[in-house]
């Protein structure tokens, strides 16, 4: 098998596993948010900003793996 | 006047896919959200750009050379677009040596080329041969021995991120103005805009800069607030028709993270460096690694923040255009009749998108601003590590910062309620 193919198969593949973390650690987070502001609505504002800090740090992670898919895909010296 | 608008309507819908039909069904989506020296009206026209090189000639002397745009700038012999094959293999040729000296715009040069490069190598293998692209499209060298050392031109981005700012300095100065009278102040706002946007600087400055930054809120929230409205206002620019994103350039987020990165250093208490330097209670085995990784983390946050706001902003278009390529991608495949059945659900997915957009420039601007004023908080805060009595009494930051702006002593604003739910099953 031609190894470019591989390396651009790489690359998708990592795209997918990288969405599929950031999308389990975001739904994770936003379940236990749901929770915690059911539980105690007083708290909703609170619980609110900090899962929005938390999830944008969890999709900063995602992100630098999405930002490495890019590079591999876009900078495979093409037909070489 | 109805029949007019039913003509332009239908202009409008008409003239997209004769331009795609015209060009061969090609349809690049990449080329689109990235930077480019016009301003794009199609399917009307486009506007170039003016262009202005630091061009060092044969001779060795350096000399700036202006052009009303790249068509002129060909026209004039001086550039030229640089010949096909030659500037193929950004990273095998060493021909890399010229752009590490121009530094930024190197980078941006680099990435459009070696997309360009996919696009060509693809189409190449397609066995089509591409006509000559326009000079606005292409890499542009010099001729005649001499050698572009920095490309100056202004971008469509750029130009973007000057019309956020001179709508915010519109939208701004005259309600400053406006405080500075009194209205506001000593009466109640007046009028539609003052009314809007004093609520989104309430907002800013009660939900995100004082939970953060407690008493120092007003020495930073001028930079928190011209943050989160520039980047809402080069967001939005994005979702009008015949807009680019400047924030969807990662050199302009880039700049912003700069910015907050060189704040939040010099905001930095003794606390703060001592954190990163020397770890209080930390055992001594642990300090070799904890002190570079805690190092490393002064570098990591910033390039989070300008990776976040770039990502988010690309990704979003990509997804509306690709979802309108899928109509293209069908008709070529399957026929008209499949293309127009296509055609429906994918508008329709695409006004979702666009709704999601809407939403997504708000909450980008948004975390921005929470997070710069997060990490300047934290490299503010002055710890003491005995105990905190606050924490003692179940008060937050944000208890406290309020008190201390109604001038009360602090008390619980949330009632902490632990074990309500035992109550409510017995």
């Amino acid at each position: 098998m031609d190894p470019l193919a591989l390396g651009y198969i790489a690359a998708g593949l990592g795209a997918g596993l990288v969405a599929l973390g950031a999308g389990l650690g975001i739904g994770r987070l936003a379940s236990s948010a749901l929770e915690g502001s059911a539980r105690q609505p007083e708290a909703a504002g609170d619980i609110r900003t900090t899962m929005i800090i938390a999830a944008a740090l969890i999709e900063g992670v995602a992100l630098f793996g999405l930002v490495v898919c890019i590079l591999m895909a876009l900078r495979a010296p093409v037909g070489a | 006047m109805r029949l007019a608008l039913a003509l332009l309507l239908a202009l409008v819908a008409t003239a997209p896919a004769a331009y795609a039909a015209e060009e061969g069904g090609d349809f690049d989506a990449v080329h689109h959200t990235a930077d480019g020296n016009y301003l794009d009206f199609l399917p009307f026209f486009k506007v170039e750009l003016p262009r202005l090189f630091l061009i060092r000639e044969a001779d060795g002397s350096l000399g700036l050379a202006a052009f009303g745009s790249s068509t002129a700038a060909v026209a004039s012999g001086r550039i030229a677009v640089e010949a096909h094959g030659a500037g193929h293999g950004d990273e095998a040729h060493p021909e890399g040596e010229g752009h590490a000296a121009t530094g930024e715009h190197a980078d941006e040069g680099q990435e459009g080329g070696a997309v360009q490069d996919v696009a060509e190598e693809s189409l190449a293998e397609l066995q089509e041969v591409p006509e000559a692209p326009a000079p606005y499209d292409s890499h542009l060298v010099a001729t005649n021995g001499a050698e572009i050392v920095v490309d100056f031109s202004p971008t469509r981005h750029l130009l973007f991120a000057l019309a956020g700012m001179f709508i915010l300095c519109l939208l701004f100065l005259p309600m400053a103005g406006k405080y500075k009278k009194g209205i506001g102040r000593e009466t109640a706002p007046r009028g539609v805009l003052q009314n809007m946007l004093e609520t989104l600087v309430v907002y800013i400055r009660d939900e995100v800069a004082r939970p953060n930054l407690g008493d120092k809120t007003g020495k930073y929230l001028p930079y928190l607030l011209t943050v989160f409205f520039f980047i809402l206002t080069c967001n939005l620019l994005g979702l009008v028709p015949f807009g680019a994103t400047a924030t969807s350039n990662i050199s302009i987020t880039a700049v912003l993270a700069i910015a907050t990165f060189i704040v939040t250093q010099f905001a930095g208490t003794k606390d703060y460096w001592g954190h990163i330097f020397n770890p209080p209670g930390v055992p001594a085995f642990v300090k070799p690694i904890l002190i570079p990784v805690e190092f490393l983390g002064i570098f990591t946050k910033p390039f989070a923040l300008a990776i976040r706001l770039f990502a988010n902003l690309t990704a979003g278009h990509l997804v509306i255009l690709n979802l309108i390529g899928i109509i293209f991608i069908i008709t070529e495949t399957f026929g008209t009749g499949a293309g127009i059945g296509t055609a429906i659900p994918a508008t329709l997915m695409v006004l979702f998108v666009y709704g999601l957009e809407v939403l997504v420039a708000f909450i980008q601007a948004y975390v921005f601003t929470i997070l710069s004023a997060l990490f300047i908080g934290m490299a503010t805060a002055e710890h003491e590590h005995d105990h905190d009595h606050s924490e003692d009494h179940g008060l937050t930051h944000h208890d406290l910062a309020v008190a201390g702006a109604n001038g009360q002593t602090p008390h619980k604003l949330h009632e902490r309620t632990v074990g309500t739910e035992v109550a409510m099953t017995a």
